[in-house]
């Protein structure tokens, strides 16, 4: 007897739930890339060489040939290397600390190490000039000297502050993925301490370090918020660009030095991803034995370095914190809120405003929190809606691409992590050149705002998502299957359940990017929406610091407030293993 | 016939890599089937193939007279049971195997009753509450066998299930299996790398090499009549020599060698085997008294591994080694300990012979 073919048809055999569930999302997926990250990008592209109507070099010839813009790019190459170098060194030093040797107080170092992450990166610059600024309280206070810390002096260390975390969390992966046996093995054949670290410790570790560099690299040259406020007259690329567009109204410039802004940056990203992948390959995941008792100088020594630093990241908050509350640094030291009382910044927040009107008894109070703190809950809001968005899209992106590998996989993977390489000032000025048009109907709303931190953060939502689905068994999706599963169900009963962790840390992530992010949501707010880490801006450049630092107070606040409420909810700290990359 | 499981021609090629090589069964309704391969033979691929899981190159797999090449396994209703036991940590004992039966849309009373008797079908009623994590490895897979037979899958299929498990625990789950395939009398396809508990617990045995089918059949005829060198050498322990036969003689160079199997074979290149268990070993004072003096040859034993019930002993012959299992009583009877001289005798009807060539070793 002849068996029948009834599923012989070619239709039935692609024509499945899974194929549909993995087309339909994978379609959604490319469109939201291509609309709301290639088609910004391209169109700046497009715009710097376009010259009065045609297609021409001009843009960039002008920029070469005018050595006070050109300096822009020296001067932003020149802040870039010598952070990248300096971070590398100070970050190196303290992983090797935190993994190599027997110090007291690893938790607590690391715990202080990855507070950066959690402020604008205009807080390092805020301190720096309450600290070394013209009115600073050691500049002009205890050594009474005219010199201050504005210009490349006060970039350099502000990045370094807020960089440090970022190369700390790769040379801490890298450091303790390498197995300690192989120093312990140099040793035991006649290696002397310092040959150990020169020639099995560091060339072990090589990736990881070139991985870091570029990293802190990518971070320098693309951050604004930063040279915005400490640089001075010193220019660099990223605040030209804004300076081009918000001063002189002059999108092609903008978009030329964006483009060029973008080699840099994108070759940094590109060495960074490159050799993390490298330095990954290189892990052992065999278990490493206890680390030996560390000879009592080697050990203070490294508790000594490991403090200072410590030290100097939380002068950064402990500063503008003091320097929100004091009547007027540096020379009325007395305590007040009244900064936090912000200049009249009222924008409209529907919800919020009427949720406060309800809740509050009128008066000043009320005006202040209902109106003048509409930045805060527009940036709240954006955050949470952020953060939800953005850690499900992310994971049901790393979903497809880990586990479907559908045809175009390589493609949706190279779209995602894009992002980390765009500076955020770029793609923000893209989004106003390629979607401030009457028909394009979210523009001007916070919509378009959430839409751009989310892509922004795209690349480390996805590259953590993956990693977490890595970790899942694939039997475990083919048993849910095999007993009758579709494929939403087994997303949806088994693969979430088993990411939720991962699920929540980024998501955590994501709120922290909503809250702090400056560069990127800078060319889309506006008169009516407003948000709190660019108000920091606006306040310091009209001149209202002790304000700024308020402002900056409370963001720093209500991420730390999230993070702990999620450290009760999910019992692990979503600190750690995190690190920004834009 | 019936539910009958079919692979025609069943054929999987990656690239240039063919993983398994037109191969050619019939597995009847009810049968307990043994994938038995050393790791990369196919066995797996063809366990996927017959899942679901991995598209078929060529060839078919037909089910109850259908083909099912392009079916997805949701719909194929195989039940199957995985290495690492895939069990889902989020839910609990019960949740895991009522899982297929809820997919099924049961109503609750039917689950409730069903979860019921599977725990009771394994004796792990008391641990329902549990998580997977709170279980150790025997109870996860015992856990994992019945999730996937809950829904009285068509066939079930045991992807080395037992591997993961120590020594001790692998022996009572494999007896268990057994139990359970004789108890409800399901089609059974079971893979593994492990030739013991492939012939302890299947009824037909498809020993694999390098994507082929080497030899099908009970696990005793394997075992007793291996037809190849791979088989001889892959399932049990042999001892080989090469040369050439004429008739009942075969001349391996140092010396010849009476075997029964003649035929009008005149000078062919073989290649002998003889199972440890078949060569007898006496002591070395006074030649015994034997049917076949050709077959008889001094030697010196060389290693004694005591084994339990058996005692293994590497035996030096005149420019060879032979291995030879003698129970552990009579080893003590025979008087026999290491550098002792010996004779060593091997029946002509326990040699194997295999034409060169059939086979690889």
């Amino acid at each position: 007897m002849n068996p029948v073919e009834p599923y012989g048809k070619r239709f039935s055999s692609w024509f499945t739930a899974d194929n549909l569930f993995t087309g339909v999302i994978m379609a959604f997926l490319l469109v939201i890339l291509s609309v709301f990250l290639l088609y910004p990008v391209v169109d700046i592209c497009r715009l710097s060489f376009i010259k009065n109507g045609a297609l021409s070099l001009q843009n960039y010839l002008d920029y070469f040939s005018e050595p006070k813009i050109f300096r822009s790019f020296y001067n932003s190459m020149f802040v870039s290397t010598v952070t990248m170098v300096i971070t590398t060194v100070l970050a190196f030093l303290f992983a090797y600390g935190l993994t190599r040797t027997t110090m007291p107080g690893k938790g607590f170092f690391y715990t202080v190490s990855t507070l950066p992450l959690i402020a604008p990166t205009i807080i390092q610059a805020l301190a720096l000039i309450l600290l070394f600024g013209r009115n600073g309280v050691i500049t002009r206070y205890l050594l009474d000297t005219s010199w201050n810390i504005y210009g490349a002096t006060g970039i350099i260390v502000g990045e370094i502050l807020y960089c440090f975390p970022n190369a700390l969390f790769i040379l801490y992966t890298t450091l303790s993925a390498v197995d300690t046996r192989l120093d312990e093995a140099a040793q035991s054949l006649g290696a002397s301490a310092l040959k150990t670290f020169f020639k099995v410790t560091l060339p072990s570790a090589k990736y990881g370090i070139a991985s870091a560099a570029a990293l802190t690299f990518n971070l320098t040259i693309t951050d604004f918020g930063i040279p915005v406020v400490i640089g001075g007259d010193y220019s660099v690329l990223a605040t030209e660009i804004v300076n081009k567009v918000f001063g002189m109204q002059r999108f092609d410039l903008g978009a030329t030095i964006s483009v060029i802004l973008l080699v840099p940056s994108i070759t940094a990203f590109a060495i960074n991803y490159y050799l993390t992948r490298k330095s990954y390959a290189m892990i052992s995941g065999q278990a490493r034995p206890f680390i030996q008792p560390s000879r009592p100088l080697k050990k203070w020594a490294f508790t000594a370095y490991s403090s200072l630093i410590c030290a100097c990241i939380l002068l950064v908050f402990i500063t503008v914190f003091l320097g929100s509350f004091v009547r007027t640094w540096p020379y009325d030291f007395s305590l007040t809120f009244k900064h936090f009382d912000f200049p009249s910044l009222g924008a409209s927040v529907p919800f919020w405003t009427a949720f406060w009107n309800s809740v509050l008894e009128p008066g000043a109070f009320r005006d202040m929190i209902a109106i003048k703190y509409a930045p805060i809950w527009t940036s709240l809001m954006v955050s949470l809606v952020v953060a939800v968005v953005g850690a499900s899209i992310t994971l049901v992106a790393a979903y497809i691409i880990e586990k479907k590998k559908p045809r175009g996989e390589q493609l949706l993977y190279a779209l995602s992590v894009l992002p980390a390489a765009i500076p955020g000032v770029v793609l923000g000025l893209g989004y106003v050149l390629a979607f401030n048009k009457p028909y394009f109907l979210i523009y001007g709303t916070v919509w378009i705002i959430i839409i751009n931190v989310v892509i922004a953060n795209f690349t480390l939502g996805l590259l953590s998502g993956t990693a977490n689905l890595k970790q899942i068994d694939k039997s475990v999706e083919e048993a849910a299957v095999s007993l009758g599963a579709g494929p939403v169900t087994t997303f949806t009963k088994v693969v979430f359940p088993l990411s939720k962790v991962a699920f929540f840390s980024t998501a955590t992530f994501f709120f922290m990017r909503g809250m702090t992010t400056i560069s990127a949501v800078l060319f889309l707010v506006s008169a009516q929406i407003k948000l709190a880490a660019i108000e920091i801006i606006f306040l310091d450049v009209d001149g209202r610091t002790a304000s700024a630092n308020a402002m900056c107070t409370v963001v720093v606040l209500i991420v730390a407030l999230f993070l702990v409420i999620m450290r009760l909810t999910t019992g692990k700290s979503a600190l750690s293993g995190m690190s920004a990359s834009n | 016939m019936g539910r009958d499981l079919k692979l025609e021609n069943l054929t999987k090629r990656y690239g240039n890599l063919t993983a398994v090589d037109h191969v050619n069964l019939e597995i009847r309704e009810g049968e307990f089937i043994c994938f038995l391969g050393p790791s990369g033979c196919g066995k797996t691929t063809i366990l996927r193939m017959i899942t679901g899981f991995e598209t078929v190159t060529d060839g078919r797999v037909i089910f109850n007279d259908r083909i099912i090449n392009d079916l997805i396994p949701k719909k194929r209703e195989f039940g199957i049971v995985f290495q690492s036991y895939a069990l889902f940590p989020n839910m609990t004992v019960e949740e895991n195997i009522a899982f297929g039966l809820k997919m099924r849309k049961m109503p609750k009373k039917v689950i409730a009753e069903r979860v019921n008797k599977m725990l009771d079908l394994i004796g792990l009623s008391d641990w329902r509450k549990l998580y997977p994590a709170q279980l150790s490895g025997g109870q996860q897979q015992r856990v994992a066998l019945v999730r996937a037979l809950a829904p009285d899958p068509q066939v079930l299929l045991l992807d080395e299930p037992l591997s993961a498990l120590d020594a001790k625990i692998r022996l009572r789950l494999r007896a268990e299996i057994k139990r359970l395939q004789q108890e409800l009398k399901k089609t059974m396809i079971h893979v593994t790398h492990d030739q013991e508990e492939a012939l302890s617990i299947a009824d037909r045995v498809v020993v694999m090499e390098k994507g082929q089918f080497r030899q099908v059949g009970r696990p005793i005829d394997i075992y007793k009549n291996p037809n190849c060198n791979f088989v001889a050498d892959f399932v049990g322990t042999s001892n080989f020599s090469e040369g050439r036969r004429t008739a009942d003689v075969v001349d391996i160079g140092r010396r010849k060698i009476k075997v029964t199997r003649n035929g009008n074979v005149k000078d062919e290149a073989v290649s002998l085997a003889i199972r440890p268990e078949n060569v007898e070993v006496f002591n070395g004072n006074e030649a015994p008294q034997i049917p076949e003096p050709m077959n008889l040859v001094p030697g010196r034993i060389e290693v004694v591994v005591f084994q339990g019930a058996a005692v293994r002993l590497l035996i030096h012959l005149d420019g060879e080694e032979i291995i030879s299992d003698i129970i552990e009583k009579e080893f003590e009877q025979r008087t026999l300990k290491q550098g002792d001289q010996v004779y060593v005798y091997c029946s002509p009807e326990s040699y194997l012979v295999f034409p060169e060539g059939e086979g690889t070793k």
